[in-house]
Parts: C-alpha cells; structure tokens; sequence
C-alpha cells in the first residue's frame, strides 16, 4: 500500500520491540531501519526519501525528547514517540515540538500505522514544497542584478513609469526587464510573479502611493 | 621703839669715835681707838665681823709672839699692840653678841620680805617692798600656803604710794608647781591682811637647829643648816634612808658645790641649785619640788622649804626646814595624768567620730577626728549664728538631711530618746559623705540630762555598697519580672513562698486556702493532666529530685494553656533542702505547633507512602509494558501475515513464537514482583545454600566470562541446611553477583568476585566482596528506587532485602577493607530444621 520510495526508522533499546515493530511494519510491507540507540541513528546515513521517526523516549544514551531538541531546525523526519510509561508534560512538549503522534506501549498497530502514514504524508509534502521552492530560488537565481533590482518594485505595484523613475532608467529599459523577468521566472502573469516572490520572501519596499507623493 | 635704833646707834658711834679719835691724837694713847673700833663693830654683820674678829685675833697672836720673843723697844711695841688688839678683841666680841639679837628682831619687821611668789602673779606688778609693811608677812605666809597646798592664794594688801599713803590692791600666789586640776583659789577677807606674825615670832635669837626640832615634832622631818649652806642637822631617820651623814653631804659644800649636791635628780638640779643660791645669798624663803635619793638608789619626790635664822643682828644664822614626801601624791597625779593622757589619746585615736552635746543639743566637744573631718573644731564652729547647733546644720548637714537631722535632735533632746540617725555631712574638702550617728544621753542621780555622747561613723562605702546591693536586688526583681517565665517557690512543706509578678498576671493571686503546692496544683492543673502530673510532682519532692511536668494549666481567663513547669530543689551547704524553685514556661504554641507537625509528618508519611506506590506502579508497568508492548506487536503482525494473500505462514509462526516468549516474560516479572509482595513461605525447602550459590554461578558463569570477571567461591565445610526458598534466594544471589560484576566494570586490574560462605553463631553468613570502586551510602542502598546506576530502577536490592528479611535474615553492605564493596546476608539456622 506505501510505495517503496519511503522508509521508517525505528529507535528503541528494546531488542524485542525492535524486533516486533519492525515484525509489525514489514507485515504491513513497509520498509524499516531500526536502532538500539539515538546515537546509532544520527550516525547512519538516510536516504533522501519521504520518511518517518519511530522514537522510543526512555534510551540509554539520550532521551528521546531531547533528541528532538536537538534536531529541531534542520530537515528531519516527523517523529512518533512511543514510551512505556508516557505522562502528560512530556506528551504535550512533543506534540509542541512538532511531533506527529505520542503512543503509549503497548499499541495497536492501527494507532502506530496512522500515525506512520501520516508523517510520511506530511513528510512527502514538506519534500515536495521544498523541492518547488528549490526550484523556483533556482529560476530567481538565473536573474541578472538588474532584474533582481527591478522586480520589487514590481511586485509591489508601482507603475512602469515609477519604477522607471525610481532606477532612473527609461520606462522602455524598464517594460525590458520586466518582460524578462516574467520569462525567466516561468510566471503566467504578474499575480503569478507576486506569488513567487512571496515564497520567496522578497520584500515589498514600495507602495504605489507614496511614490505618488513623492513624484 | 625698834624703828629708831638703827638711828640712835649710828649717832652713838660717830660721836664715841669721835671723841676716840680725838682722846688718840690729844693724849697720844692708842686706847683711844677702841672707840672707832667699836663702832665698826657695831655696824658689822655676818662674816665680815668674823673676818675683822680672825684678823685681829691673827694679830693678837702675833704681837703677842713677837713680844714674847723680843725684849726692847719692838717687844715692847709688839706687847702694846697685843693689849690693844685683846682689848679691842674682847669689845668686838661683847658687841657682836649684843647687836645680833637686835639686827634679827630688825629684819622680821624690816627692809627684806621673801615672797618671790607675789612678782608676777599680781596684777598690779606692785614689788613687794611697796606693800604695806604690816602686809609682808601675810604675802609670804600665802606664797608659803600656795606652795604646800598647791591652792593659789588671793589676799588683799595696802599699797604704798610715793605720797606715802596707801591703797588696797589684791594680789594672788600660784602655787608652784602647777596643778592639772581646778582648785577654788583661797581668798582671805581685805581686813584680814595683817596677821598676828610679829607675836608669833618673838625678835630673839633663833637656833635653826632649835627651830627644825619644833618643825621636826610637827610633822616627823625637818633639818637645818647653817648660813653657808651646810648641814647641821638632819634627823637620824632621814640619815638612814638618805644612806648618808650631814658631814659626808657636806663633803660637796667643801668642794664648791652646794651640800644637796649628792641628793639630788640630775634634771632638777639646776632649777635647785640656782633657787637654793638665791635663798642663801638673800636670805628669801626657800621653796623647791624636786627628788631626792634614797639610800636604795630611788628617786622621790619631795617638796623642800627653808627658813633662815636670824641672830639678834638680824644676820642670818641658819636655816632650818623641812621636806615633805610628795612621792606618792607625785605618782598618783603622774598616773592619774598619764590616764587622762591615754584617755584622750584613746579618744582622738578611736576610728570614729565622737562628740559630745550639752543637754541643750549644742556641740560641746568633737574629738581630733571629728575636727580632722570637718577640717574645723567647736571654737570655729562659733560665729553670728544664734546657736553652735545652727551653725552645724547650716555648714555641715547636707541640706537634704538639715531638717531631718534638727527634727530629730530636738525630739531626742525633749525625750531623752536614744539617738541613731544617717545623714550626710561635709567633709573638709566639700565632699559629702554618709554618716551614721549614735547618741545615748548620760543622766544626773536625778535622771536629768547632764550630756549627750555620740559617735558617728562613715559609712559612705557601706551606704553605696548598700545601694547597689539594693539596685541589684531591684534588678534581679527587674529580671524576674521580665523574664518570659513564671517564678514561684515553695518551702520544703509545700507553702507557697514566692510567685512573681508575671505569674500573678497571668494565673492571677492565689487563693489564701490554695497557697500550697498541692491544692494549687489540683486547682489549676486540667483535670485530665493532674494525675500524672501531681504523681511526677509528689515523687520529685519525696525524692528531693529536680522534675519537670507538662500540662494545661487555667490562666486567670479560665483557659486552659499548656505550660512546662520546672521545679529544683535549693538545698543549704548541709544538703537539706530549704526551698523549692519552680519556674514555668508557656508552651502552649510549641505543643500545638508540634501537634501541627506531627499531624503534617504523618500526612508527608502517607503522601509518601502514595508516591512510592505510584513510582513502584509505574516502574512495575514499565517492566510489564515492554514485554507486553512486544507482544502486542507480534500479535499484531501474525495477525497480519496470517490475513495476507496469500498468508504467509512462516513469518506467523516465528512471530507467535516471539509472543509466547515475551508473554512468558512478563508473567515472570509478574510473579516476581508478587514475590516481593507476598514473602511466600510455602514454596520454602530444607536445603544447603552451598547448592544454590553454585546454580547461581552457573547462571552467571556466561557474564562473567563476558565480564571477564573471576568468580571465587568459597565454602566452609558441615554447613547446616536452612529453610529457603531457592528460587528467591537465587534471585537475591544472582542480583547481588550482578550487581559486583557492575561495580568492576571500570576496574583496570583483575576483576574477582569472591562469595564466601560460613557460619556465624546460629546464622548462615553469606559475603559477596567485589573489587569496585565501593559504595557510598551503605544504609539507603537498601531502599525501593535507591539506585546509583544511571539507568536502574532501585528495585533490586529493595527485593534482595525483602526477600532475606522474609527468611528471618539480615542483609547489609560494607565497604571492604582494600577496596570495593562487600554485601552480607545472613539467613538463620532455624531450630525445627534441626529437628
């Protein structure tokens, strides 16, 4: 049912959970990764696939929470804790922090395979956002100075003939740009480009008006 | 009749010289000049007719011889001059035996009077030869009167005046030596001045010899001595006890001294000698108070007196007098001044101030210290003020004390109360200082008041020495009072003997029939705490031993607040108890505050017990979970493989077998920790411990080696069966084992785990001694969750004990002598084994 381009990872001290959860995971013919501890994982190298975290939170070397602490910030896999005897404040700090499910041992494979599902599904889609933004910084990336310049102002809604004025060029030089800009950036239409200039979180620094004014 | 001869004979002479002188130079007889010759005789005295009678008797001899020897003319010349010197001689001698009868009846009633005791004394300084003639006499008899009684004598006379007139005037005599008493000075009435002397003593030749015999008839003594100051007399007593004869004293007269010279005290010999000379020379009467030596050496006192004879030419012939013993009146006065002397010596000396008032209150005397004190004595004490009281009150009373002081005097004065008073008077330098007067009054026969004495002592140190024994006293009360606490002493019957202030406030005044111990204590004590209270109390004072009581006691609101009373005993140095002091704290608060707390701790207890439980619960799930967790998911995937299409048997199979594993798992645990709980004794078996330790080496032997651990084993041999449970016992062993193998985990050298097991008394011992780094709290490491591994859940041990305890054993841990960390258990060798 899970395609094979995704993994899930499972850590646990536990030999015989281990064993049972990735049992349980290859019943349901998804691939698996297990580790004894949370300095095995972080030291083994992972495919770049959409993928998911099973983290037991009682392991020897590092608590699991902490583990998230740690990577919080740099991309990793959305995480499902699993503990033997899990209580509220640390349940409530790992939802917090971005974690997708919090099981208590033990747990019916029907919590444990949601919960899978459902990371791998969020994981896919942050992957696919940023494989688009990837793309897009990659189109930005291919504008000369100039067109880095100009392309503020127009998204922020200034006339050709303000911007124009603004640079200090001709409206003609300026109508140039921004027809290459457009092209380069593969946007349909000025929204288009407003839209990809907001992901790519390019300020708007002018406003129409007061240009007006100050013309 | 007497006044006109002296004139008569003069006028006789001159003209029987003359007619002498001229029968010698008209008839040329030689004869003629025993005229002349007689006249001088006639107006000789004394030793110059002696002189003139030795010269002519010299030269009568030697005409005589001279006639005898030659013949012719200078014989015949020498024989002339013999005859006329005979002649004349004979005449001479004829006279002077008629002219000194005469000349000593003149001088009683003429020229000399002796009397030196009138110059000075009199007022008028008047000379004696200035006194009416018909006076002298009565002066001399008063200067003789004052020397022998020693009573000054006032007489009155007439004095002459250069008109020739006379004028009474009155003159006194002092006795000679001064007395230290007051004597009434003996006046002789103004007419009776003149006295019957010139009857008295009849103008005839006294013998001084004669005259000291009458004397000597009189009173016992008397001597007498001739006109140069020799002894002619001298009673044969007085010879005896003088030691010596009239010649051999006179022996000194021959050597120029006076004749007294051997009789006489050294210190009295000038002042004798100079009046003795003055005697002789003038003829005045002789007075002297001197010593004199007796036969045995002694010195006694004597008063002398001399009178000189006169002879009819009023020459003196002699001198007779007397001495009186004075020796023991002398040392009576001596002794009786040397007493007053000690006396007043005594009295200035005494370490008090003593003093003296007149009936009237006034100061009469201060003695020298007093006068030392206040730098002044009466005489300066008398001023402008109306009394010497006033003056006191006024400049030496402390103003404070003036009134105090007069009101009292005077009311002692009325009463004749005795006087005892303090007060402040001024000392010299102005400073003030603390008396205490005492006066008593001294009483006539009549019972009045003649004097005050006092006495009056500084008791300045004392009075501060008082005050601040006082302030003490004040501020110990001060203390008490303060003093959170209640104070109360008891006498040894249990009378009530003191309460302080603050117990008085707080319980409020004993009742009059509730003021001993035990009355008090029934009244106040709460009726629950009373029995125990009064029987701790009633023993303390049975046994003369401190106690201390706790109990409600009412306060004087009728509430009941919890006190700790204290109660010692005081004993005196013989150890009889003379009080008892009990002293009582409120500790009502504390009581409370530690029922608060005893109700806080027993909750704390019972939470604890509950979060124990909870953490035991949790750590139990925690054990159970993880097998059952796996359980779970084995199930769960056989469940899937086994509804796969198709069903994919052999993944099912070895999925099941992983669930009866895991499922058998934690039914252990389950059983284990039932185990811990239930100390089941039925499972128990009679076996050797020996068997069990080698199972559990067994057990081991695999982690040991994986360890690389050495495991040494030793048993002491004929070790008793004891009844144990092996499977627990195995249990407390294998963890125990483990638990040293931990330990040497970190230990670089060679790692032994020694089991040794012996018999100790009625126990089996068991030690397990690892070589570790040793244990650090070997009295909690027994307690649940105690755990120093970084992940162990503290149960372990907290089974081991559990488990050994349940045995009837012991468990404990000790640091080993070298290093590392020794566990023991015993496990008893029960008596129905034996059996």
């Amino acid at each position: 049912m899970t395609a094979d381009d995704d993994v899930v990872f499972v850590v646990d001290d536990d030999e015989r959970i281990r064993e049972a959860i990735v049992e349980l995971l290859a019943s349901h013919g998804t691939r698996c990764v297990a580790f004894a501890s949370a300095g095995d994982y972080v030291a083994a190298a992972k495919p770049d696939i959409p993928s998911c975290l099973v983290l037991d939170i009682e392991l020897p070397d590092m608590n699991g929470l902490e583990l998230q602490g740690r990577m919080a910030g740099g991309d990793h896999p959305p995480i499902v804790f699993i503990t033997g005897h899990g209580d509220i404040p640390s349940s409530v700090r790992a939802i917090k922090h971005g974690a997708v499910d919090f099981l208590s041992k033990p747990f019916s494979d029907v919590d444990l395979m949601a919960a899978i599902r459902a990371a791998i599904a969020r994981d896919r889609q942050v992957r696919s956002v940023r494989a688009d933004l990837g793309a897009l910084r990659q189109r930005y990336d291919g504008l000369t100075p100039r067109e880095r310049e100009v392309l503020p102002l127009v998204v922020s809604g200034l006339l050709n003939k303000q911007a124009a004025a603004e640079l200090r060029i001709s409206e003609v030089t300026l109508q140039i740009h921004r027809r290459n800009i457009m092209q380069k950036m593969a946007a349909a239409s000025l929204a288009d480009l407003v839209r990809m200039a907001q992901r790519l979180d390019i300020e708007i620094t002018h406003s129409r008006r007061t240009t007006e004014g100050r013309s | 009749m007497t006044a006109v001869l002296p004139q008569q004979s003069v006028l006789m002479a001159v003209l029987a010289s003359v007619t002498g002188i001229a029968v010698w130079e008209l008839a040329g007889t030689p004869f003629g000049l025993l005229a002349p010759v007689s006249a001088v005789f006639l107006f000789l005295r004394g030793r110059l007719v002696l002189g003139v009678l030795g010269g002519m008797t010299i030269a009568l001899v030697v005409s005589g011889l001279v006639a005898w020897g030659h013949s012719g003319e200078y014989g015949e010349i020498a024989g002339l001059v013999a005859a006329f010197t005979a002649t004349a001689l004979c005449i001479g001698a004829m006279i002077g035996a008629v002219t000194s009868g005469a000349a000593h009846a003149g001088a009683l009633l003429g020229a000399k009077v002796p009397g030196r005791s009138d110059e000075g004394a009199s007022p008028g300084g008047a000379s004696p030869t200035l006194r009416h003639p018909d006076d002298r006499p009565a002066a001399a008899y008063a200067a003789a009167r004052a020397f022998w009684t020693s009573v000054p004598q006032v007489m009155r006379y007439r004095h002459l005046q250069p008109d020739g007139s006379c004028r009474w005037g009155e003159t006194r005599s002092n006795p000679e030596p001064s007395a230290s008493v007051d004597a009434d000075e003996l006046a002789t009435g103004k007419e009776q001045a003149t006295t019957s002397v010139p009857d008295r003593q009849p103008a005839s030749v006294a013998d001084a010899i004669q005259a000291a015999k009458v004397i000597e008839d009189l009173f016992g003594n008397a001597w007498a001595f001739d006109a140069e100051g020799r002894w002619i007399y001298l009673p044969q007593f007085a010879q005896a006890t003088l030691g010596l004869t009239p010649e051999e004293l006179n022996t000194s007269r021959d050597d120029g001294r006076v004749a007294w010279h051997a009789l006489l005290h050294p210190d009295d010999y000038e002042r004798f000698v100079s009046a003795w000379h003055r005697s002789l020379r003038t003829g005045e009467p002789f007075h002297a108070e001197h010593r004199i030596r007796r036969a045995t050496g002694h010195f006694a006192w004597a008063r002398s007196a001399a009178r000189p004879s006169y002879d009819r030419n009023g020459e003196v012939r002699g001198w007779y007098g007397t001495s009186i013993d004075l020796d023991v009146y002398k040392k009576t006065v001596d002794a009786l001044q040397e007493r007053e002397r000690e006396l007043t010596h005594l009295v200035n000396m005494v370490p008090s101030y003593l003093w003296r008032l007149t009936a009237d209150g006034e100061p009469s005397y201060f003695n020298n210290r007093l006068a030392e004190f206040f730098g002044m004595d009466i005489p300066d004490l008398v001023d402008s003020r109306a009394t010497m009281l006033a003056a006191v009150m006024e400049t030496l009373v402390h103003p404070d004390d003036a009134d105090r002081l007069s009101e009292s005097l005077r009311h002692c004065v009325a009463t004749g109360e005795r006087f005892n008073m303090r007060y402040r008077l001024r000392r010299w330098d102005g400073v003030y200082r603390w008396i205490e007067g005492r006066a008593e009054p001294l009483r006539d026969q009549l019972g009045n008041i003649v004097q005050w004495y006092g006495v009056s002592n500084d008791i300045t140190e004392q009075v501060f020495a008082e005050n601040a024994l006082r302030e003490r006293g004040r501020s110990l009360q001060d203390l008490i009072d303060a003093l959170p606490v209640n104070i109360l002493s008891f006498d040894p019957l249990g009378k009530l003997t003191y309460a302080s202030k603050r117990y008085l406030e707080q319980v409020g005044s004993p009742l009059a029939h509730v003021d001993d111990f035990n009355a008090l204590a029934q009244d106040l004590a709460h009726p629950d705490d009373f029995p125990s209270m009064f029987k701790r109390a009633a023993a303390g004072f049975a046994n003369g031993e401190a106690f201390v009581n706790r109990f409600r006691r009412r306060d004087r609101q009728g509430v009941y607040r919890w006190i700790e009373a204290r109660a010692q005993p005081w004993r005196d140095p013989a150890g009889t108890i003379v009080q008892w002091y009990i002293v009582s704290v409120e500790v009502d608060e504390e009581v409370r505050a530690q029922e608060a707390l005893r109700a806080a701790q027993d909750d704390l207890a019972r939470q604890s017990q509950a979060a124990s439980l909870a953490e035991l619960s949790a750590s139990i799930a925690h054990e159970v979970n993880q097998p059952l967790a796996a359980v779970v998911a084995n199930s769960h995937a056989c469940q899937r493989w086994l509804t796969a299409d198709p069903p994919n048997m052999e993944r099912a199979q070895k999925t099941v077998e992983r669930v009866i594993r895991d499922a058998n798992a934690a039914a252990d645990i389950v059983s284990r920790i039932r185990a811990l709980f239930r100390h089941a004794v039925e499972t128990r078996s009679c076996e050797t411990l020996a068997g069990v330790i080698a199972d559990a080496r067994d057990l081991l032997a695999e982690e040991a080696l994986r360890r690389r651990v050495r495991m040494h084993i030793e048993v002491d041999g004929e070790l008793p069966p004891v009844a144990l449970d092996p499977v627990q016992l195995q249990q407390v062993l294998v963890n125990l084992m483990r638990n040293g193998m931990e330990a040497m985990e970190a230990t670089a050298g060679e790692r032994t785990l020694r089991i040794r097991l012996r018999r100790v008394d009625a126990a089996v011992q068991t030690e397990i001694v690892d070589c570790g780094p040793g244990i650090e709290f070997p009295d909690r490491i027994f307690e649940p969750f105690f755990t120093t591994k970084g992940h162990g859940m503290g149960m372990g041990l907290a089974i081991c004990r559990s488990i050994v305890e349940a045995h009837g054993g012991r468990i404990w841990a000790e640091k080993s002598e070298a290093a590392g960390a020794t566990f023991i258990f015993t496990l008893p060798v029960e008596a129905k084994v034996a059996a």
